[in-house]
């Protein structure tokens, strides 16, 4: 009896199966290699564990910078409140030199944050950076989409030159979440944008889970609004769901190798939620329907993948 | 010759009364459920230094009447004046910061913060004596109605009322003049009213919380004006 309880614990108390903590990334050198974060700035500790896993991957991927989806610091934003759910939280990474890119959310006081330099947001609402000659990531303002962001916007990807066009903002466009949804009014004046330029892939947060989206015109979707909150059992699966999971915090790493990006969603623990990657194919005529960059219709799944468990 | 000028003002007295107590009947009814405290002049904040700039806000006018006498479209002339008031503004904002810290990026949050109450203290000091409708005047606020009316309505509208209860600031008492609360959130604004109004220079925002329309100083923080029952 005793010894099948030593088992037990031994069984319990051992670190997570190797398969769920290997990196399913490519890892060339080279490549552009990135994290994914969303709504994270509460400060708490499920914040600081997230913080912690996205440190102890580094050792084994090092990503050179992280997107954030907005939501930077929920409540107050007096100075400690920055040291409180941003600085500490990711201190070995900001040590490390690792830059952090910001959207603003719902509940981010634009005037402070797009003024804070760790954010890199250049003092503005919207900008755009270019990690690597072919690849260009843009922030949106989606709490203001007002026809002087999509004037910018509409330039910018008018003369991007990149293959590879990110899109970073907070509200999701295609959502399964029961408390908010698709942001579809954005939609309605942002997609036609994405699609006359050839936009790849969009990542999002505002919902607190995660969700890859199966691609929408073409477009590369991804929800992660739970790095540091979670609304558990909010994520209705749908249509729309390729995969999603309301269960657990989590953040993505990102590589892009050529015209294929890969991603990998891993949870507070360290385990692997969903993995895969998306091609992005030669360019194409470009109609209302479809981009001019179109990637595959689903992404696939890397051959190690454990088979990610759905939410619902 | 007295006459005549008499008679004018006379007849201008009359169109600006009544211009003005058909939308004021609208501003004093605001939504008997909204939290909203709308109240203009004082704030409860610490005092402000003596005001060393006059506010340059145009003078309530009977914009349609005016429009009418001088063949422009009415809806053009609103606009008109609505920008004019803001571009009065932005004249007396550029003159109030000029010596204030600049808002620029820093390491260090609390610079930020310091360089936006600066701001923000100049900017009320230079308004001290703002008020309701100095901005959204009674025909402005009437034209702003029915420019978002249309998108009020069907499944856009319905999007967009979802979005305005949608993570929206509960239970804010704000003043003209006022700073926006300090951790509330910002409410989205619907994009398909957006486009509909005009188009603010940086850093001024429109918000919208319940159902009234807010002006923002976004930089600042300052609530400039807002124009009650806007959604209906």
């Amino acid at each position: 009896m005793r010894r099948l309880l030593f088992i037990a614990v031994l069984i319990a108390t051992l670190p997570l199966p190797i398969a769920a903590q290997e990196l399913r990334l490519p890892n060339k050198p080279g490549s552009v290699k990135f994290a994914v974060i969303g709504d994270t700035g509460t400060g708490g500790s499920d914040q600081v564990a997230v913080g912690k896993e996205l440190a102890t991957w580094r050792t084994r991927y090092p990503f050179e910078f992280v997107v954030m989806m907005g939501d930077n610091l929920y409540g107050g934003e007096k100075p400690r409140d920055f040291a409180r759910k941003f600085e500490l939280p990711y201190k070995p990474l900001l040590d490390a030199g690792v830059k952090f890119y910001a959207a603003l959310g719902n509940h981010d006081d634009a005037a402070l944050q797009r003024n804070y330099k760790p954010f890199n947001m250049n003092g503005e609402r919207f900008y755009s950076f270019k990690p690597q000659s072919g690849v260009r990531l843009f922030a949106l303002d989606s709490n203001y989409v007002d026809k002087a962001q999509l004037e910018w916007l509409d330039k910018q990807l008018a003369t991007s030159g990149s293959e590879w066009k990110i899109m970073f903002f907070h509200h999701p466009l295609y959502s399964s979440g029961e408390t908010h949804g698709s942001a579809e009014l954005q939609r309605g004046l942002l997609e036609p944008v994405f699609l006359k330029y050839g936009v790849n892939v969009v990542l999002t947060g505002h919902e607190h889970f995660y969700e890859r989206i199966k691609p929408q015109k073409g477009i590369a979707y991804f929800i992660i609004g739970s790095s540091a909150k979670l609304r558990k059992g909010d994520l209705v699966k749908s249509d729309l769901t390729a995969y999603g999971n309301d269960r657990e915090y989590a953040f993505m790493l990102m590589e892009i190798v050529g015209d294929e990006l890969f991603f990998q969603t891993i949870n507070e623990q360290g385990k692997t939620i969903d993995t895969g990657s998306i091609r992005r194919t030669g360019k194409v005529e470009s109609t209302s329907k479809t981009t001019s960059q179109p990637v595959v219709p689903q992404a696939k799944p890397s051959p190690a993948q454990p088979g990610p468990r759905q939410s619902r | 010759m007295k006459v005549s000028r008499l008679l004018i003002v006379a007849a201008l007295a009359v169109s600006c009364g009544r211009g003005a107590t058909s939308d004021r009947s609208d501003d004093q009814k605001p939504n008997e459920q909204a939290p909203l405290v709308a109240t203009s002049g004082e704030t409860s904040e610490p005092a402000l230094p003596a005001a060393q700039i006059q506010a340059a806000t145009p003078a309530t006018t009977p914009i349609a009447d005016e429009a009418k006498a001088t063949n422009v479209h009415p809806d053009a002339a609103i606009i008109q004046d609505f920008k004019t008031r803001i571009d009065a503004y932005m004249k007396l904002r550029k003159e109030a910061v000029k010596d204030a810290p600049r808002l620029k990026e820093t390491n260090d949050p609390a610079k930020i913060k310091t360089a936006q109450d600066a701001m923000s203290m100049q900017i009320r000091a230079a308004r001290a004596t703002a008020k309701h409708g100095d901005i959204f005047t009674p025909e402005i606020t009437t034209k702003f109605r029915r420019l978002l009316n249309p998108e009020l309505k069907g499944d856009d509208g319905r999007d967009a009322k979802a979005i305005i209860k949608d993570d929206a600031p509960t239970n804010i008492t704000f003043k003209v003049n006022a700073k926006y609360p300090e951790g509330a959130s910002v409410p989205t604004v619907p994009a398909n009213l957006l486009v509909n109004l005009p188009t603010l220079p940086e850093p001024l925002q429109f918000r919208i919380i319940e159902k009234h329309l807010v002006l923002v100083d976004e930089d600042a923080d300052v609530i400039l004006d807002y124009a009650l029952n806007i959604i209906r």
